[in-house]
């Protein structure tokens, strides 16, 4: 089908959807019970500057009036200021997502780089010694609490062995970032052509990314072996083995016919992998998206939180839309 | 010589339950036929019979726990059951061609019709893709499909049952085989689709001079297409040979009963006698299987059963029947 009509029906959907999630958060927010006022004023404010400081936020008016005010400005492209830095949300963000993206990019492409080729070597042998093994490896991977993996391996690795620097940013502390092209410091360090900047920027890429990898590795063996079985066990699969089809083009069948569920499932482990990307972020102080909007809701900062928030949104969206586009275009049943 | 001659099979399901206690499900038990080019042969029976599983033996599509403890396959000479797997692969969809009971999941689901039919052609016979795809158009028309050309671009999922059929019919018959095994071909088609297709491969026997099995639990079918017939109780044939002879003189209490069970037959004021549960493959008794469910069984029955020959090739094993 017309990929254009797939667009067309999947745009007129996400307004509504945003529509809802921008309305729950904004609630959720007000209704948590945080008060970012006193925060504020500061710790000598008389009761007539928190009123001061309360009307200059609009958090006197009725929360319909303020969620009025605050659709408004988003329809605008205007997500408000954090009440912490006092700088437009924004452009806070933009400037951090490059971070996590990096982050999550190198972690999926791993995680998935050995997930697939684990999951269907297991699918392909069951009960072997390797599908047992990578039966342990995903199981460990689905128990392992994100924040202490993270934690462990900064401990091995930085402290124990020396082999990594120490979690602390996206770049050595005595090096400047490179100029930003793409906001990795990686891929702008090899544009620049520094290359004491780009291998720092590398190094401290490897222990959050081997983190993210992990994590995402777990479900992705489980789910390919799955799905690499129940294609193998199908009418289609029996039936070519029944035509005397060689191996090898049985194998590529089963491949193909395996690709489509693998892709989905990757694509909703991608959305789902944005919680576990902030606890490592937080860990090895990264300063990207993810650690962005937890110190915004420990902090009670509204219009950050609802940035974030609205920002994984679209994260979303934009994910399973490039699914859907995959699936479309290789699936003749999408049709 | 027949073209295909099986002697002696057996193949047994084993397995552990759960008190780790080795099970042996006896689904085979010295299952013997031979089959002629240019002969259809119909083969009989109640679901777990081992109708399908004959088939799937020979052709050595077995998949654990069920295992082939005995017997010989033999195709034009040929043991199938002792040959090497990739030779067997070989031979499988080029000499003997399978067309199964659920054509539109047995198709692969991302390619076309078309690349279907000239990948099997091309993996058994080579030649360039162009001859291959004349060869797929000729298939599809020598099936009745209209308009082949055009319904090669067609993807499986956009296909009838009946039209899935047929493809499955074309893909058995690119590579011109030997000999041709339905299992069920017609189950699930509606009843003149059912009678399109089954004098579709009655045609092609004729004209081509294969043989063909067809495996199904409709005696209708039978008695209209087949030539021989086999019927199958507790994975043994218990009675076979020409199918006017055993629907005319069935021997077998069995196929008697089979026979008379028949709807038509009810309606005539038969009595309905096949009853009981079907045989535990586990435990089955010493001596005929169908012991604990005949109506004339008695003492001797525990001993093992003769094949008694009728005449014309009709047998039957059962100790009540007089040669």
């Amino acid at each position: 089908m017309p990929i254009g009509r797939m667009l067309a029906r999947r745009l007129v959907l996400v307004v509504p959807l945003l529509f809802v999630i921008l309305l729950g958060t904004f609630m959720l927010v007000r209704l948590s019970g945080q008060d970012p006022v006193g925060l504020l004023a500061g710790p000598t404010a008389t009761a007539a500057e928190i009123e001061l400081v309360r009307a200059s936020l609009a958090l006197d008016q009725p929360i319909w009036v303020q969620f009025g005010v605050y659709l408004g400005k988003v329809v605008q492209g205007d997500l408000g200021a954090s009440w912490l830095s006092n700088r437009p949300v924004l452009a806070e963000i933009l400037e951090r997502a490059p971070a996590t993206l990096e982050l999550m990019l190198w972690g999926v492409l791993i995680g998935a780089g050995i997930g697939i080729p684990v999951g269907l070597r297991a699918a392909f042998r069951p009960d072997r010694a390797f599908d047992q093994f990578s039966r342990f490896f995903s199981l460990l991977g689905f128990s392992v609490p994100t924040y202490w993996l993270g934690l462990i391996m900064l401990f091995v690795f930085f402290y124990l062995l020396e082999w990594a620097p120490p979690g602390m940013g996206r770049i050595s502390l005595f090096l400047e970032p490179p100029p930003r092209v793409t906001g990795s410091y990686l891929i702008d360090g090899l544009i620049a052509a520094d290359w004491e900047v780009a291998s720092s920027a590398a190094s401290q890429l490897i222990l959050p990314v081997l983190c993210v990898a992990i994590i995402c590795a777990a479900p992705i063996i489980k789910q390919t072996r799955a799905i690499a079985l129940e294609v193998l066990a199908s009418d289609y699969i029996r039936y070519a083995r029944a035509q005397g089809l060689p191996k090898r083009e049985i194998r590529a069948m089963a491949l193909r016919n395996s690709a489509t569920p693998i892709v989905t499932f990757i694509g909703t482990e991608i959305t789902g992998l944005v919680g576990t990307t902030s606890l490592i972020e937080y860990v090895f102080a990264w300063g990207g998206l993810g650690q962005y909007g937890l110190s915004a809701i420990i902090a009670g900062d509204f219009a950050a939180v609802q940035g974030y928030v609205l920002m994984l949104a679209l994260f979303s969206v934009l994910v399973f839309l490039v699914v859907d586009i995959y699936v479309t275009l290789t699936e003749p049943r999408a049709a | 010589m027949s073209l295909l001659r099986v002697e002696d099979l057996h193949t047994h399901f084993i397995s552990r339950d759960l008190d780790n206690q080795i099970q042996v499900a006896k689904a085979l038990n010295g299952v013997s036929f031979s089959l002629d080019a240019g002969r259809i042969l119909g083969l009989v029976g109640e679901t777990g019979a081992g109708k399908s599983l004959t088939a799937t033996s020979i052709m050595g599509l077995l998949r654990p726990p069920a295992r082939i403890m005995g017997g010989r396959a033999l195709f034009q000479g040929q043991d199938l059951l002792a040959m090497p797997d990739d030779d067997l692969n070989a031979l499988r969809g080029r000499d003997i061609a399978l067309v199964v009971q659920s054509p539109k999941s047995s198709l692969d689901p991302l390619s076309r019709i078309g690349d279907q039919l000239i990948r099997i052609r091309r993996a058994h016979r080579g030649g360039t893709a162009s001859e291959a795809r004349e060869k797929a158009i000729a298939t599809l028309g020598a099936l009745g499909i209209p308009d082949p050309a055009r319904r090669m671009q067609a993807w499986p999922h956009e296909l009838s049952g009946g039209m899935a059929q047929r493809v499955l019919i074309a893909l058995a018959l690119m590579n011109e085989p030997r000999l041709l095994i339905a299992d069920e071909p017609t189950t699930g088609l509606d009843v003149t689709v059912q009678a399109q297709i089954l004098d579709l491969l009655r045609d092609l026997v004729r004209r081509t001079g294969i043989a063909a099995m067809i495996i199904t639990h409709d005696l209708g079918v039978v008695a209209h297409y087949c030539d021989e017939m086999a019927v199958m109780y507790a994975g043994a044939i218990v009675e076979s040979g020409p199918v006017r002879q055993v629907f005319r003189r069935p021997a077998h209490p069995y196929t008697v009963n089979l026979i008379g069970a028949t709807p038509e037959r009810l309606r005539l004021g038969a009595t309905r006698t096949v009853g009981g549960p079907p045989p535990n493959l586990k435990a089955l008794p010493p001596g005929c299987p169908y012991q604990d469910r005949c109506p004339q069984a008695g003492a001797d029955c525990t001993m093992v059963p003769p094949d008694v020959p009728l005449g014309e090739g009709h047998v039957a094993r059962c100790h009540r029947v007089a040669a």
